[in-house]
């Protein structure tokens, strides 16, 4: 089923250009990959599908009986989660929790349930033993990893993850791919994630979409989908710690 | 010293701006945005001189500019993403510049001009207090109330907009508090020591805070005592106020960093383990 429709969209932040005729469709329950080198406007095309940006011309569909007619739940891990303002003054339980906010509105008390939530979330990624650590403490892949988890205490429909493994090592992305793919097959999540490690992330996709550089009259996105090879057993519930 | 009536009111109106400001000049730090005190009190003045010329009480002259003009700096904001800075360079000289042309208008507005240039808190007007207490109530609701999704804004806009916080209604109320504040705060230490009342107290707590309550309480506490202390330090040497409560708010933050510089030093000294308040059990909830 598909979730959401991208139909010839063209966008530009200035007077050109810089999304030329993309056409995507996300479909329930993907793990969908976007690559493409730098300057191929990808992190761009992610805020189209999110609503962040209007398109110049072109739609932009959310198929709203994919989610019963309902509003989906998004979690977002954005490209510059790594870059926090180090002086930000939050430990990182603090922040996961925040993710809860949108379920228990603004008076509404951290229940038992929403304790768990955070506290799984937390072991997911491996970091429940630096919860109490404050967040400009953190390296760059923890940072990365806190950002995830506050994605996932929301229970989301839909993640979309810009770039998510900066600043992580090998063994931190293929868990992230791993936990992702568990996100999809047990929990039904659909998750679109920009990435430039294919080769790494590539085994674990349902679906990879290249953008390419803009030239004019031709639509960016390549007209071929490379297919995953999906390894059967992958299971990453949970994140070791390093 | 209290037994002043001027001195009670001066408490007064201290002790109310002293609870909201410390709490926005926070949310302006982390937000990037603390030059935005700076600039709504230059435009405020432009108010308070359009004010006095036209007849209206320049206090709420000041006010209506600010508000104004706070919303006019979140307008422009949308249009000066990648430089945040020059929406409030824009309207600092805009503001400034329009209250000396108008101040060249009347020639009784330039005397009057000192007590909003350095502060009055001694002479606090009944007007002036009723606007200190109005925006102080409608600050601490508002802050209180809308506590979880401002923490989610400040941390991340994109992120808080894709959980469903409604950034943009959220970001206009946030700058016509701002706008109130600052106008609130002009009587108490001037429109050139403003953003020490907002920006001071938070720059300590930010630095000695665990979590992100403990930081706006904490700032808050400093607030006050900078704001209390510098009223007694000026009653008893006969000083500015408003000069004075800014220069004990400096050298609180001087004295907190020089503190925790010693305090980091002793600990790398004595390779101690970690015992600062992250480590204390307990979490904080927003």
């Amino acid at each position: 089923m598909i979730l959401s429709s991208m139909r010839d969209v063209v966008f530009g932040y200035a007077d050109e250009p810089v999304v030329h005729q993309v056409s995507l469709d996300v479909h329930k329950g993907e793990f969908l990959g976007i690559t493409g080198p730098n300057g191929t406007a990808k992190t761009t095309v992610l805020k189209l599908l999110l609503g962040l940006l209007k398109p110049w011309s072109g739609t932009v569909e959310l198929n709203k009986e994919a989610f019963g007619g309902g509003k989906p739940v998004i979690g977002y891990v954005p490209q510059h989660a790594a870059s926090f303002n180090g002086g930000f003054p939050s430990r990182v339980i603090e922040l996961v929790r925040s993710g809860c906010h949108s379920r228990v509105g603004l008076f509404g008390r951290f229940g038992l349930e929403e304790e768990r939530l955070v506290r799984d979330s937390l072991e997911q990624v491996g970091m429940w033993e630096l919860r109490r650590r404050r967040i400009g403490e953190l390296s760059g892949g923890q940072k990365q990893r806190v950002c995830i988890a506050r994605a996932l205490v929301q229970c989301p429909d839909v993640l979309i993850l810009d770039e998510p493994t900066t600043g992580m090592d090998v063994r931190s992305r293929t868990e992230l791919y791993r936990l992702m793919r568990h996100q999809v097959r047990h929990h039904g999540v659909t998750v679109v994630m920009v990435t430039h490690g294919l080769e790494e992330a590539g085994r674990y996709l349902d679906r990879v979409v290249t953008l390419e550089r803009l030239e004019a009259e031709h639509p960016q996105i390549a007209p071929d989908m490379i297919p995953s090879e999906l390894q059967p057993g992958l299971s990453g519930d949970r994140w070791e710690m390093e | 010293m209290l037994a002043y009536e001027f001195m009670q009111r001066a408490f007064l109106a201290g002790a109310l701006i002293g609870l909201v400001a410390p709490v926005l000049g926070v949310y302006l730090m982390l937000r990037r945005q603390v030059l935005m005190a700076d600039t709504l009190s230059h435009v405020s003045l432009a108010g308070v001189a359009a004010g006095s010329l036209l007849g209206v009480n320049p206090s709420i002259g000041g006010f209506v500019a600010a508000v104004a003009a706070a919303l006019l700096i979140e307008r422009l904001r949308g249009l000066y993403r990648t430089y945040a800075e020059v929406p409030v360079a824009i309207m600092m000289t805009g503001g400034l510049a329009t209250a000396v042309v108008l101040m060249s208008f009347g020639r009784t507005l330039s005397q009057s001009f000192s007590s909003y240039l350095f502060g009055s808190i001694v002479a606090v007007s009944s007007t002036q207090l009723w606007l200190i207490g109005g925006a102080t109530v409608l600050g601490l609701i508002f802050f209180i109330v809308f506590r979880r999704p401002l923490y989610t804004l400040t941390f991340d806009e994109e992120t808080a907009g894709i959980s469903g916080v409604p950034v943009k209604a959220l970001s206009i109320a946030f700058s016509v508090l701002t706008g109130m504040t600052v106008a609130a705060a002009m009587p108490v230490v001037g429109v050139l020591l403003v953003s020490a009342l907002l920006v001071l107290p938070a720059a300590l707590a930010l630095r000695i805070a665990g979590g992100f309550l403990s930081a706006v309480i904490g700032a808050v506490g400093i607030g006050l005592a900078g704001i209390f202390s510098g009223l007694t330090v000026s009653y008893v040497g006969n000083t500015p106020p408003g000069g004075t409560i800014a220069l004990i708010l400096l050298l609180f933050l001087l004295l907190g960093m020089a503190l925790q510089k010693l305090r980091l030093l002793w600990k790398r000294k004595n390779h101690e383990p970690d015992k600062s308040p992250k480590r204390k059990e307990g979490i904080e909830s927003i």
